[in-house]
């Protein structure tokens, strides 16, 4: 597996072995250029077919950031949504783990701002797994005034986000993996878990199945 | 509202009533109506962090005055 790009660290200092990351190629963006996250220091380097790479230091920093401010708030009223299949099950699990509220596939326009619909769902926190697609859930956390954690790739909107976790929002397998240690960080982070210790399951349990969406 | 029963109840005497929050990007003050946010520091969780309607738009970076932590 190619370690290309990464400097040598000292074993222990990410998240994950660097292999894992790689595998599930959580620093692959896209080829859409972005001054936004390069002004940022979130774009590593730009491969020569013209493949955004993001930085894995700021991806595993954003990963802990993110659970951290995650864990602050009753889970209750934390929203977890994805439009796109490959998010569905990452965001299943991930709530499982963490008794937040997922919302998988259309999200209903006025969940968040008609409190007479049977749909509704008072929210604190907003996590989004795509912020391109995930339009009206960010929508409706802006007119509320609700922060709002997203995933976000180059390709991705930054309009309304109050914290980004730069990565690959489109792969099955990084998709899976960074709601994985966000589960499990949010867990240490209260308590549940030790640190050092793991979810009962591995990230790959968290990778949506290629039947489920067919 | 009236400013002065705020006044009374305040530990704190409010020298000009009720404080608006203010911008931590644009330090402009946030209006009650205005569709700004806020929450702690995603890093320490020391600070309350205020951003405009405007800045959330713009995606202007805020910067935390406790930890030094630079978002979105
Ligand atoms: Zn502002
Ligand atoms: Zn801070």
């Amino acid at each position: 597996m190619s370690r290309e790009g990464v400097a040598p660290v000292p074993e222990g200092e990410f998240l994950v072995p660097i292999e894992k990351y790689m595998f599930a190629g959580v620093r692959l963006g896209t080829r859409v250029s972005n001054a936004y996250l390069e002004k940022r220091g979130f774009i590593f380097a730009v491969r020569h077919d013209g493949l955004r790479i993001f930085d894995l230091r700021k991806i595993d920093e954003r990963i802990r950031i993110a659970a951290k401010m995650i864990a602050r708030y009753d889970p209750s009223k934390v929203v977890a949504v994805s439009a796109k299949p490959y998010g569905w099950r990452p965001v299943e699990m991930f709530c499982k783990f963490t008794g937040c509220r997922p919302i998988i596939g259309r999200f209903i326009p006025g969940t968040f701002t008609n409190p007479r619909a049977s749909y509704y769902i008072e929210a604190d926190l907003l996590v989004v797994t795509d912020p391109k697609v995930d339009t009206q859930a960010i929508t409706e956390a802006a007119q509320l005034g609700i922060p709002v954690v997203a995933l976000v790739d180059t390709d991705t909107p930054f309009q309304f986000i109050d914290l980004m976790i730069p990565c690959n929002n489109k792969g099955r397998r990084s998709l899976a993996l960074i709601y994985w240690l966000l589960a499990k960080l949010v867990l240490i982070e209260r308590g549940l878990l030790k640190p050092g210790e793991d979810l009962p399951v591995p990230p790959e349990e968290f990778e949506t199945r290629l039947r489920e969406i067919e | 509202m009236s400013t002065q029963s705020a006044q009374q109840t305040s530990r704190q005497p409010t020298m000009f009533g009720i404080e608006v929050p203010r911008c931590t990007s644009c330090n402009r003050p946030i209006s009650p109506d205005e569709k700004g946010v806020r929450f702690l520091c995603p890093n320490c969780g020391q600070a309350e962090i205020w951003r405009c309607e405007k800045c959330r738009k713009l995606g202007n970076t805020w910067r935390c005055p406790v930890c030094g932590f630079e978002g979105p």
